[in-house]
């Protein structure tokens, strides 16, 4: 018989992509549930940490705001806008989930914004920067509350920024700048709780 | 037996995949600033080696010598997303720490190189030794570097939330130590030692 090197190659390789792939999809099919409620809690759970006073949060889903949102917020993104209900469900604040570039990548962040527009807290939801300078911004228990209580981002823009974590806290600093700019741009908490 | 015994320690000393060998390194640099994260950058690796080394083993008889690369980075790939997987869903703090190096395990010099050099060539049981012993060794130097960096750079020694050891809020380290070069040099330092360690070894080994 003719040797065929298409079977002759093809099919092993075939056959390992095959298993590889069934293997893939069960260890997918069990980790999925586990992963969207890790990913859900964290966004909870941060939210939660920059507004006690809310007891859940609904996302935003209007496309119109969200266009808002984004224009407002320059080069950080928005990855999610909350609004922010007590226990009668009335709207308490603006949770916003914001991205910006710190010096090891993006920054994720969750900010809060009260009734007045002014920061109720500033958390870091994910970041990657160099442990022990850039991660200062979160281990320095001074630096994020130096947001809570500012009212618009000229405000924040003078902000102190940490020594040998520079950029990082520059990063930060611009995510609350932005958070601010967009919870003004979407008209405040009439904005986001009319649905 | 003592073949089994003889892979394994050739992967803690004399073959060392990261004082001797010198490969996957970059991993090792990039990821030893804290203890908790390399150790479980060394378990990923022992995991995936040995996996995909028994599984390479396996299939060596079938596998035509022209398409081997490709049928290794595949078992490769599959186990390193299963573990990227495993760790998102149920230990997302040293996922958040790891991120971009569990999926470059994928290309990580040691999985590739080991199954190129040793499991293509030996059977299933001595590739489940060397797998173990490039692994740990893997794992030991990371760990060390880890541990070192951590607790002379930023002063204290954090293991799943709970400080093991502190210097206080007063001390100030080195920020070199956190930093890629800091890594670089004190690696420099544990081959040193390892080559000194080695030659030992070697002498015991040709002695008797």
């Amino acid at each position: 018989m003719r040797d065929n090197i298409y079977i002759r190659l093809g099919l092993p390789v075939l056959l390992v992509c095959i298993v590889s792939a069934a293997g893939l999809a069960m260890t997918y099919s069990v980790t999925k549930g586990p992963i969207e409620a890790q990913a859900r809690e964290a966004e909870q759970k941060s939210l939660t940490a920059v507004m006690p006073d809310a007891k859940t949060f609904e996302k935003v889903e209007d496309a119109a705001l969200l266009a808002k949102a984004t224009a407002a917020a320059g080069d950080v993104t928005v990855d999610g806008l909350f609004r922010g209900l007590d226990a009668s469900g009335a709207t308490v604040g603006a949770g916003l989930l914001v991205g910006s570039r710190g010096y090891g990548g993006p920054i994720r962040m969750a900010v809060g914004v009260d009734r007045n527009g002014k920061v109720v807290g500033v958390t870091i939801v994910s970041m990657n920067e160099t442990p022990g300078l850039g991660s200062k911004v979160v281990s320095d228990k001074t630096f994020l509350p130096r947001f809570t209580g500012l009212g618009s981002a000229d405000e924040a823009r003078k902000v102190d920024t940490i020594t040998g974590a520079t950029k990082s806290s520059r990063g930060v600093r611009k995510g609350v700048e932005a958070a601010l700019a967009v919870f003004e741009a979407v008209g405040g908490v009439e904005g986001v709780s009319a649905k | 037996m003592k073949q089994f015994m003889d892979v394994l320690k050739n992967g803690l000393s004399l073959e060392n995949p990261l004082t001797v060998l010198m490969i996957g390194l970059c991993s090792t640099l990039a990821v030893s600033a804290k203890f908790e994260g390399s150790l479980f950058m060394g378990i990923a690796v022992i995991f995936v080696l040995v996996m995909s080394n028994v599984l390479i083993s396996a299939v060596r008889k079938f596998t035509p010598d022209e398409v081997r690369i490709p049928i290794f980075i595949v078992i490769i790939a599959a186990f390193v997303t299963i573990v990227d997987l495993v760790l998102k869903g149920y230990f997302p703090s040293v996922y958040s720490f790891l991120g971009v190096w569990i999926p470059l395990i994928v290309v990580n010099c040691i999985v590739l190189g080991r199954a190129e050099a040793f499991a293509y060539h030996n059977g299933v049981v001595l590739s489940i030794a060397d797998g173990i012993g490039m692994g740990v060794g893997y794992t030991i130097i990371i760990a060390g570097l880890g541990a070192f960096r951590e607790l002379f750079g930023s002063g204290s020694l954090v293991f799943l939330g709970n400080t093991l050891v502190s210097f206080g809020p007063a001390y100030r380290g080195p920020n070199i130590l956190l930093l890629f070069p800091g890594a670089f040099l004190l690696f420099g330092f544990i081959v040193a030692g390892s080559r000194a360690l080695n030659r030992r070894l070697t002498a015991r080994r040709e002695a008797m």
